[in-house]
């Protein structure tokens, strides 16, 4: 028996809300997902029972945050297999963690070093590494994807004895691909690289295990998972995370000041300069702990199922050029020859459907494809077949009304 | 000299137009509609120069002057775009510069229904070339 979202769909209040005088229809999952009842309660909870700074104790509602705080880690540890809590390193979200360890790294670069990125990267996991080789001449290579979007059979040619650092996403953003990603990892720690894993896209979809990816640094956002806004992950090997220069430093990251010097706390403290966003972390948490107590493969079954669904009806439609793959993916994102994404967009948005329309922070994917930008429908847990219907059907209307006749 | 179908359109039939929409479709389909009354610039035209940056679609704007009046010319590669920008250039066209820079655009786009499309500077850079319409 198929999923069913009616099982889960109540915990998004936000849904059953119109927009623009229809009932809203919510598609830009891949940007950020709503957060279930769960997440919000843990939120207002911690206000109302437990605000008050960490891991300065010495009164009751200190302790009570401070346990909170340290249980959440802990519980994000067991959501992505990581050995135990002191690898788990609070960030604002994906691009925070991946600016700490290209920061964190620099002083390990030297010129001509090679830091090894691939064609599907979001300008978060691109920029930082470009800057980095900007300041230690460094050079940033990028391994394609071919013109037909599959990967070449043979890259190892990409990872050589200069390869510093490769730092790849487990899924593309703007169109869905997936890298593959162990064969690639094996290639890079070959030749002694570091490597970090973007799974800001992934962590929503499927259970993650880094110790199995056995990567050096895992990264992800809460947003995109159901949790709060302005809280991420950095996952790090110890070792990996101990070479790192913290790139704040401040309070809370600190054993011992004195004008002279200062001897800098143990991890996962010592990267975590200032108040952390509390609330935040024992959001995430809840929303690991949802998507746990979930039948993880029957949602992402379903997710896959309904951007499969929107693929087959639009190429039947025709007119179009669609990007992601056909299957193995929870986004369909596509163009259509003469008419402006944010057209289609602003159409499918007068219409309730909320989908992303742009170059989604990829401008060399998107220059690569020969398209200014796509649109976007991306799928998670709550979505309908109904809802992946009507983004057809108003897409199909849109087209025809944006036609040149 | 003829004029364009531009210079012909009357700012308050745009407006009557605009104002009349009583949903985000039909400010949409109206806008559709008065795009195609927006003449195109050749492609010598469309160049860096005359690009309006800030916004997610390509907009180019030129700007002329006789007898002291102000002249408009603009496109765009988003249908919506050119749409809004018949909007626009209904207010401004053949005023001079003094009187466009003390009019209240963002307030005059707001009584078109185009509010919508101010708040979301981000994707369609309204407020760039608002901003454009008075320099100086």
């Amino acid at each position: 028996m198929p999923f069913d979202p009616s099982s889960l769909r109540h915990l998004f209040p936000i849904l059953s809300q119109p927009a623009h005088g229809h009932p809203l229809t919510y598609l830009d999952n891949a940007a950020t997902t709503q957060k279930p009842l769960l997440v919000l309660d843990s939120i207002q909870d911690y206000y109302q029972t437990c605000n008050a700074n960490v891991h300065r104790g010495a009164h009751f509602l200190s302790d009570r945050a401070t346990n909170r705080f340290e249980q959440a880690r802990e519980n994000i540890a067991r959501f992505i297999n990581a050995p135990g809590q002191s690898h788990i390193i609070w960030t604002k979200g994906t691009t925070e963690a991946i600016n700490m360890v290209a920061l964190g790294l620099e002083h390990l670069l030297k010129k001509d070093d090679e830091i090894l990125i691939t064609s599907l990267e979001h300008h978060a996991n691109l920029v930082p590494w470009q800057q980095l080789a900007f300041r230690t001449g460094a050079r940033l290579r990028v391994l394609p994807l071919t013109s037909s979007g599959e990967w070449e059979t043979e890259f190892s040619h990409y990872f050589t004895d200069r390869t510093r650092i490769f730092s790849a996403t487990q899924i593309s953003n703007a169109i869905g691909t997936s890298t593959p990603l162990q064969t690639m990892l094996d290639h890079a720690k070959q030749q002694s690289a570091f490597t970090l894993v973007d799974g800001a896209q992934a962590v929503a979809h499927y259970p993650i295990d880094v110790q199995a990816l056995d990567c050096d640094f895992y990264v992800f956002s809460g947003h995109k998972m159901y949790g709060p806004t302005g809280i991420g992950v950095l996952y790090g090997k110890n070792h990996a995370l101990e070479v790192l220069i913290p790139y704040q430093t401040g309070g809370e990251m600190v054993r011992h000041v004195s004008y002279q010097a200062t001897e800098f706390n143990i991890l996962p403290y010592r990267l975590e300069a200032g108040t952390p966003h509390i609330e935040g972390a024992l959001g995430l948490a809840v929303a690991c702990d949802f998507l746990l107590s979930q039948d993880r493969p029957a949602l992402f079954a379903w997710e896959q199922h309904l951007a499969n669904h929107v693929y087959q009806r639009l190429s039947k439609a025709g007119g179009m050029e669609i990007y992601s793959p056909e299957k193995h993916t929870t986004l369909v994102s596509l163009s259509v020859p003469n008419i402006h994404a944010l057209d289609l967009n602003a159409y499918l948005d007068s219409k309730g459907i909320a989908v992303r329309a742009g170059s989604h922070c990829a401008h060399p994917l998107m220059a690569q494809l020969g398209v200014s930008g796509t649109l976007r429908a991306s799928f998670a847990c709550y979505n309908t077949l109904e809802e992946a219907d009507r983004f057809c059907d108003v897409l199909i209307e849109a087209i025809d009304l944006l036609s040149d006749e | 000299m003829t004029k364009t179908a531009l210079e012909q359109a009357q700012p308050f039939t745009i407006k009557a137009q605009l104002q009349a929409c009583s949903s985000k479709e039909e400010t949409f389909k109206t806008l559709v509609t008065l795009s195609k009354s927006l003449p195109r610039l050749s492609e010598e035209e469309k160049i860096e120069d005359n690009k309006i940056k800030g916004c997610e679609s390509a907009v180019w704007l030129i700007i002329e002057e006789s007898n002291g009046l102000r002249h408009f010319r603009a496109d765009s590669d988003a249908k919506l775009m050119r749409g809004v920008l018949v909007a626009i250039v209904s207010l401004v066209e053949e005023k001079t510069r003094i009187d466009i820079q003390q009019m209240d655009l963002k307030a005059e786009l707001q009584e078109l229904n185009l509010s919508s499309y101010l708040t979301s500077s981000r994707t369609n850079g309204i407020l760039a070339i608002l901003s454009q319409l008075q320099q100086p």
